[in-house]
């Protein structure tokens, strides 16, 4: 019963590096750079939980959206205090990537600093006893997890279909000169997908609050996972990314069966190269210039 | 007190030196954006620190851990050369946490997180290095080494093609220049020093452990190939001094280490953010990234 047991553990994960990975995916459609900085959008969400419900002994029903609305806040000021500037300037992609990934540094260490290192739990969900199913337990925490995450990509399909922003950020993903043409504001459409992608890492981080625990580095590490996700699956294509994050899910947690559970982190790694020499455009990824 | 003090950064600004310089050669005059520089600096520090345990001099912990770098700068250009910028950083970026996993998971030849204590000073000549003045003067003596190879390959037809291929690789390989070739020559001279300044590390410090060699560690040395300028020695001197003494008043503050820590990491990041956005070419930086 390995097998299912493996087989539950990888789809819990790849749900939660799914809905990084969406939101990372969503903003580099549109904006067309690495938004690094996704990662303590989540470590944010979370680490703001923990000080509301823990620290302040708020309601947990409130703080949620809170903590939710604050992640895509922080998402949106890190566009408009710093991103922005630097698109002005026409900056390069890598100095963009550089700058996400400084962004990223400096909110680690301010969480560092102002909680400290060691790990902290939110413990607003008792540890209850798994149920068992078909040989493999799951506790109902993480079958919320999972069928909230399949539920959440759903709904951000449909916004992106049917709703009338949704269709803009895909003209100015698809090509930003035509769609400002036609008189949408794509600054405007860069802030709303930072805001829609940053709450959906707010969602992500707060799940890994309740499921595992809280460290200054877990925005690093769910960034690279939600980065390799999208990048196996096809960068800048929703589905893509959500596939992707699956399937990192279940290589990590299948690949343990072989090596020692430390290398689990590396796995995504070499996964990430494997697919960045031999197809870096992804499973459904769009042809783009990823090679020069 | 003052003084061991003020030797002790002395070293640490030889060390970082190195690896700046390093540094520059791959992201300065090849323009191929390493952020895995640390895992070269990682294997340097381990390859020396496991030799010297094993009873081998000094000089040959050195250069096998400049050998060893090499080697993995070689593993991680052979399948990135035709990435492009952003790609390559990421992937290298992925290279150094694999390194990090590794040296942290191999407990038989690492310790993992236990990490390797009682690495022996330097001894040349019957002559061991451990005083922290003496060190520093052997610190000096490599830095210097370093600086003036890595300025004469940068300065030699080798290093002008590098230049030549970061400005424009097609027209490079239109003249005949394998670029291929010459950017995966690039990351394994320059992953060579990092070795060399990880060896320098190891035996300085005698102890190492994963920690040291995590992916933060590779801010303060970008801000100071940022902050110098790329391909700029001159730049990079003065970078260095200026990053490893900002965060030092702090300490005469008298914060207590659990805050000196995440404190520093915060000022070389906004001084990374600051010098990108209205500086974006650095003190002395001849080109800006691309």
């Amino acid at each position: 019963m390995v097998f299912t047991q493996l087989f539950v553990n990888g789809l819990i994960a790849g749900a939660i590096y799914a809905l990084v990975a969406a939101g990372f995916s969503l903003i580099y459609s549109t904006t067309k750079f690495v938004h690094f900085a996704h990662g303590a959008t989540v470590a944010v969400s979370a680490y703001f939980l923990y000080f509301l419900f823990s620290i302040l002994g708020i309601n947990f029903w409130i703080s949620v959206p809170l903590a939710i609305a604050f992640g895509a806040f922080f998402g949106l000021i890190c566009n408009i205090l710093v991103y922005e500037k630097f698109v002005d300037k026409k900056a390069s992609n890598v100095i963009l990537l550089i700058t996400s990934f400084g962004l990223l540094i400096l909110f680690e260490s301010i969480i560092l600093l102002l909680f400290g290192a060691d790990v902290k739990t939110i413990g607003f969900i008792k540890i209850s006893k798994g149920i068992e199913i078909a040989g493999a337990i799951i506790t109902p925490l993480q079958i919320f997890i999972v069928i909230s995450s399949f539920v959440l990509l759903a709904v951000l399909w449909f916004f992106m279909k049917k709703t009338k922003l949704g269709k803009a950020m895909r003209a100015v993903s698809d090509n930003k000169a035509v769609a400002e043409t036609l008189g949408i504001n794509a600054k405007k459409i860069f802030n709303w997908s930072f805001v829609i992608g940053s709450a959906i890492a707010g969602v992500a981080g707060i799940f890994v609050a309740l499921e595992q625990n809280l460290e200054p580095t877990m925005g690093t590490n769910l960034i690279i996972k939600g980065f390799t996700g999208a990048v196996i699956g096809g960068i800048g294509s929703a589905p893509g990314a959500i596939l992707g994050s699956f399937l990192l899910g279940f290589a990590e947690n299948f690949g343990i069966w072989f090596l020692p559970s430390g290398y689990k982190d590396a796995i995504a790694f070499v996964i990430l190269l494997v697919f960045l020499l031999f197809r870096p455009t992804g499973i459904l990824g769009i042809k783009r210039e990823v090679q020069k | 007190m003052i003084e061991s003090y003020l030797i002790h950064l002395a070293i640490l600004i030889c060390i970082y030196l190195i690896l700046a310089i390093a540094l520059q050669i791959a992201v300065g005059f090849s323009g191929l954006l390493n952020l895995g520089h640390i895992a070269f600096y990682c294997v340097g520090a381990y390859a020396s620190a496991l030799l010297a345990l094993a009873g081998f001099p000094f000089w040959v912990c050195l250069i096998a851990a400049g050998i060893l770098a090499m080697l993995s700068g070689f593993v991680i250009a052979l399948p990135t050369n035709k990435l492009r910028g952003d790609y390559l950083a990421l992937a290298t970026m992925g290279f150094s946490f694999v390194v990090y996993a590794i040296a942290l998971n191999w407990t038989d030849l690492t310790r993992g997180p236990l990490g390797l204590p009682g690495i022996p000073r330097p001894k040349i000549f019957g002559f061991v290095f451990s005083d922290n003045l003496a060190f520093l003067i052997l610190a000096i003596a490599i830095a210097l080494i370093c600086f003036f190879a890595l300025k004469r390959i940068a300065s030699s037809q080798f290093g002008k093609v590098l230049e030549a291929i970061r400005d424009d690789e097609l027209a490079t390989r239109i003249l005949g220049k394998n670029s291929f070739k010459m950017k995966t020559f690039a990351l394994g001279i320059s992953a060579f020093f990092a070795g060399i300044a990880g060896s320098l590390y190891a035996s300085y410090i005698t102890f190492i452990d994963p920690s040291s060699f995590t992916i933060l560690q590779i801010i303060p040395v970008l801000a100071i190939v940022i902050i110098g300028g790329l391909a700029s020695f001159r730049g990079t001197i003065i970078a260095t001094i200026i990053i490893v003494l900002l965060p030092e008043p702090m300490r005469f503050i008298g914060f207590p280490s659990s805050i000196v820590g995440p404190a520093r990491q915060i000022i070389y990041a906004l001084l990374l953010l600051l010098i990108l956005l209205f500086r974006p070419k650095g003190l002395f930086g001849k080109v800006e990234l691309e």
